[in-house]
């Protein structure tokens, strides 16, 4: 197992088939010899059956080789399926290992690949395109070696039996031998060709789609057809050709294999008549000829599948053949530790169309110094900092971090010692904390140094340094507690609501609705306005009330059911409306009431409303509308408006609902009431007591202030934050804002505390006062302790940097202290007065 | 059957009021329905009591606004003097570069009375346009013909005596 693998982009196909798989290939191999035989044996019984049982009229002799017929069909077909499991389970490993592999090598690729790769590219590839090499890869030793030697097997037995006979009617396998691959190939020619034509006609027509207004505009409809038309003819006529040679490959096989058994009647009848051949002898001729088909059929199919695999699969590595830029692993040792000072020499970037955007760059910072790099866009900034951060591979002169080549280095050596902030950070899915630690875990990770996680200490000082505390506070308090884990705090948050309503609760009302049982809350659900309190039972969760028979009885006896299906199609009218065509992006579905994932059910129900009234439509789907609209909130979803009677109508079926409720089923609810914590609602609402009604920046800034000024107090501050750091970001972190992502990935890099940091416009998504504090970091925590080489756009922020290097068209052409560059009047000076 | 019946269920929606006066700015009106609906779905609502500003001078820009009711007022303060600029009124729309680019913003917008405003993030901006990316064109051309009727009005108003603008025109020409 040591021994490095090959790449997989220069494995063969073949290399597949045994490779880990090897103890099961020869268990297959063992399995396919019985089963071969088993095939064989029920001929030679009906001979038997025919020339000994019925021909001597031996009941007994006919029991035994039927009983012995019937053993050996129960037997080749249990060595069928275990031959089929087996394969599955070959095919399926071999599928997850090259999954596994490419996608390893497709991630270690340079950079530069990806400028001209599709991600959907690389998605079809590995979810659906190795899924046919694999294919081949389960079958490639077991069908032919099983297939040819049930043939061989066969043509033995009807050698044995009458090698004259034998001779002539297999004598048509070798000719189809020949000319079949040649049809095969034909038909592949032409299906080439189809597949090219295809191309343009999807071309031609997703075109002329696009351009229907024009068409309209100038009723050129017949030259549209026309165009249209000459694809049609061109496409029909290869089409034609395809299928005529697909099915003279059928015909050819089909021809040569019923040919067999002509030859057989003929010449054996005319042996068996002259009485040189037993008849039982012709029954086995017979249906050995027969028994042939099936195998010669499947190493047919077999070479069909083969041919794709191979195709496929040598298609799908000779595009991803790239050689990464640099080794991954060190080999033999473990990740330099290298001095922090860097040395830029003649450094040359020259891109694959000979543009050059580094131009003999020189610089040196010793260990500790902080560089800003500044100059208009297209200066070639950014570049600086990639090739410094071996991101690009640079075409000429040299970068040592200290004294080290960097394009000498391993991947390995540069991530433990320099940390990057890209341009746009990415944030993966995944909780706050699993992001935060993640440049961490990579390096533990990779290098095994032992050097711990940082304590949830570390963790919270560096959310602090960042200015991302108070949303991650913030994703906190938005947490819902549960009753089994949280008890303690369940009670501390009482008591800070009690302290908050004395404190701030006459300052904040125009900010929050709170809790009032006599008053239509348009910030919660219509649920939660008809029950106004948390189940205890799960069957009356909101989720559930659709399926509760209870509420379901209540919505009915009160005559709701219409009037909530209503508003349920009008929400699913506008939000399908709007939201039809969008992308599952957290912007547009956080102020909708239903998911992305739900709106083509939606889509759907409404298709049916068309041709039928709510009252005919399906169970499901009515119960879908009531859903919505139980969720319908007016305060959110504004794309529906609540009616002012609707409301008092709902509220005076709140007080209905509590007086029955409490008679039938006292124990079903909790309504919410000042001294209960309130677990189906966020810690934030349970501190309110009520919702938030504005998300203007000014508003969450005074409500943030308050609550951590409460949650100080009682010294609870640290245990939200712990809860917010669970809080997941979606998909992209796209549940994040621009300047959240931000924080985040520069929170990321200084956990990690990186010899050598590269900023790259690094805080170009922050507010004013999140740049600064970023700033005032940098200079009293990092500097002397880590270099810093950071690219600026705003150049208010570098008057504190050590050195300042103005960029143009991919030079340096100045390069001193601030007021130094001022001084001298020359680019820098002039950078800033147009500033 | 209660009372109520279908009408009174359709009370004016958010959404249709914000529609309606997106369609009557100037760097909405040209865009075709289908992607105005998502900026109306996506605009919210500010209220600013009496002293809060809508935005302050230096802060990063962050969106547009479009004043619905209320009375506001534009402020610049230079070395710790404030000088009043204008006023801005229900139905104008401010801020729509800040949708475009990342500046800072050079004035203050204080609330004269309880204003209330339509709201539309940068962020929210950007990704619903890149869904619609045949539309940025309309929008540069609104912006355009928007700056160059701005310095048109400017010069056909503008006071004879006011020597000191000349050396600073010609906006239009950036």
């Amino acid at each position: 197992m040591a021994k490095a693998m090959q790449p997989i982009v220069k494995r063969s196909l073949f290399s597949w088939v045994f490779d880990g798989n090897l103890k099961w290939q020869l268990l297959l191999l063992a399995i396919i010899g019985v089963f071969v035989f088993s095939r064989v044996l029920p001929l030679e019984m009906q001979k038997r059956i025919v020339n000994q049982a019925i021909s001597l009229r031996k009941v007994d002799l006919l029991l035994t080789y039927c009983g012995y017929y019937l053993a050996a069909v129960l037997l080749s077909s249990a060595c069928k399926y275990l031959i089929s499991v087996l394969e599955t389970l070959i095919s399926q490993q071999a599928l997850a290992r090259m999954r596994t592999a490419l996608f390893e090598h497709i991630i270690s690729l340079p950079l530069s690949f990806f400028r001209n790769t599709q991600p959907g590219t690389v998605v079809n590839t590995i979810v659906n395109e190795l899924a046919v090499p694999s294919n081949f890869v389960g079958s490639a030793m077991s069908t032919p070696v099983s297939n040819i030697l049930t043939l061989l097997a066969f043509a033995g037995y009807l050698l044995w039996l009458n090698p004259l006979l034998a001779v002539v009617s297999l004598s048509a396998y070798p000719a189809a031998m020949v000319l079949l691959p040649l049809l095969q190939r034909r038909a592949n020619a032409a299906n080439k060709q189809r597949v090219d034509l295809s191309r343009t006609f999807s071309g031609r027509i997703a075109e002329s789609i696009d351009g229907i207004h024009e068409i309209h505009g100038n009723g050129a409809y017949r030259i549209e057809a026309n165009k249209f038309n000459r694809l049609v003819e061109a496409l029909r006529k290869v089409r034609v050709v395809w299928s005529l040679y697909r099915f003279a490959v059928k015909s050819t096989n089909n021809l040569f294999t019923s040919l067999g058994p002509f030859l057989v009647f003929l010449l054996g009848g005319y042996l068996t008549i002259k009485g040189q051949l037993e008849l039982g002898s012709l029954v086995a001729f017979l249906s050995a000829q027969e028994k042939l088909y099936d195998p010669w059929r499947d190493l047919i199919e077999f070479y069909q599948v083969f041919q794709d695999g191979k195709v496929t699969y040598e298609r799908t590595m000779e595009f991803f053949d790239v050689e990464p830029e640099v080794a991954i692993l060190p080999e033999g040792r473990g990740p330099l530790e290298l001095e922090a000072s860097l040395e830029v020499k003649n450094l040359s970037f020259i891109t694959d169309s000979g543009i050059r955007l580094l131009d003999d760059v020189n610089l040196s910072l010793h260990a500790g110094e902080h560089l800003a790099l500044v100059g208009f866009s297209g200066s070639g900034k950014s570049t600086l900092a990639l090739c410094i951060g071996q991101l690009n591979k640079y075409s000429e002169g040299h970068v040592w971090i200290g004294n080290q080549e960097v394009s000498q280095l391993t991947r390995q050596d540069v991530v433990a010692n320099v940390g990057m902030v890209a341009q746009s950070p990415f944030i993966f899915e995944g909780s706050i904390a699993e992001n935060l630690l993640y440049a961490c875990e990579a390096v533990a990770d990779e290098t095994r140094s032992g050097k711990g996680l940082p304590s949830l200490d570390d963790i919270i000082a560096v959310l602090h340094h960042t200015g991302i505390f108070a949303d991650v506070l913030r994703f906190g308090l938005n947490t819902l507690l549960t009753p089994d884990r949280h008890q303690e705090l369940v009670k501390a948050i009482i008591r800070v609501r009690r302290k908050f309503q004395e404190k701030y609760g006459e300052r904040l009302s125009d900010y929050v609705e709170f809790f009032d049982e006599n008053a239509y809350l348009s910030y919660s659900s219509v649920a939660e306005n008809l029950t106004f309190g948390t189940a205890d039972r799960p069957e009356f969760a909101n989720r559930n009330l659709t399926r509760n028979d209870y509420f379901m009885k209540f919505l009915g006896d009160e005559d709701l059911l219409p009037l909530l299906i209503n508003i349920g199609v009008k929400l699913a009218r506008q939000t399908v409306d709007i939201l039809g065509n969008l992308p599952p992006d957290n912007v547009f579905f956080e102020q909708s009431p239903m998911s992305a994932e739900e709106l083509p059910a939606y889509r759907l129900v409404l298709e049916q409303l068309r041709r039928r009234k709510t009252q005919e439509l399906a169970p499901d789907d009515y119960l879908r509308l009531l859903d919505l609209a139980l969720r319908f909130t007016p305060g959110i979803h504004k794309m529906v408006g609540l009616g002012e009677d609707l409301q008092k109508l709902l509220l005076e079926k709140r007080a209905r609902f509590h007086a029955d409720i409490s008679r039938d089923l006292p124990e079903a609810f909790t309504f919410y009431s000042n001294h209960e914590y309130i677990y189906s609602q966020t810690i934030l609402n349970n501190i309110f007591f009520g919702k938030t009604k504005t998300a203007t920046p000014q508003a969450q800034e005074l409500i943030t202030q308050s609550i951590i000024q409460l949650l100080i107090e009682r010294d609870l501050l640290e245990t939200i934050v712990e809860i917010g750091m669970h809080y997941n970001v979606g998909s992209k972190g796209d549940k994040l804002s621009g300047g959240q992502r931000q924080k985040l990935a520069i929170a990321r890099v200084f956990l990690k505390e990186p010899r050598l940091l590269i900023m790259d416009e690094a805080t170009s998504a922050l507010d004013n006062k999140s740049q600064t504090r970023i700033q005032n970091l940098l200079e009293t925590r990092w500097k002397r302790k880590s270099t810093l080489v950071a690219v600026v756009h705003r150049l208010d922020t570098i008057r504190n940097f050590d050195r300042v290097a103005v960029m143009k068209a991919g030079k340096i052409i100045e390069m001193g202290g601030y007021e130094e560059l001022i001084a001298r009047k020359g680019a820098l000076y002039e950078l800033v007065g147009r500033k | 059957m209660s009372s109520l019946d279908e009408n009174n269920l359709s009370p004016s929606s958010e959404y249709q009021e914000n529609l309606d006066i997106l369609r009557q700015t100037y760097f909405f009106s040209g865009l075709p329905l289908e992607s105005l609906k998502v900026f109306a779905y996506l605009c919210t609502r500010g209220k600013f009591k009496k002293g809060d500003a809508l935005f302050r001078q230096g802060e990063d820009d962050d969106g547009a606004f479009c004043l619905i009711s209320g009375k506001t007022q534009l402020e610049r303060t230079v070395d710790s003097k404030t000088f009043l600029v204008r006023g801005f009124g229900p139905g104008e729309f401010i801020g729509g570069l800040s949708l475009l680019g990342e500046t800072r913003r050079l004035y203050t917008l204080l609330a004269l009375e309880e204003t209330i405003c339509l709201v539309l993030s940068r962020e929210k901006f950007s990704k619903t346009i890149q869904q619609f990316p045949g539309q940025m064109p309309r929008i540069f051309k609104a912006v355009v013909s928007a700056i160059n009727r701005w310095e048109e009005r400017f010069l056909a108003e503008m006071p004879g005596e006011c020597d000191g603008c000349l050396p600073r025109l010609g906006v239009s020409l950036l």
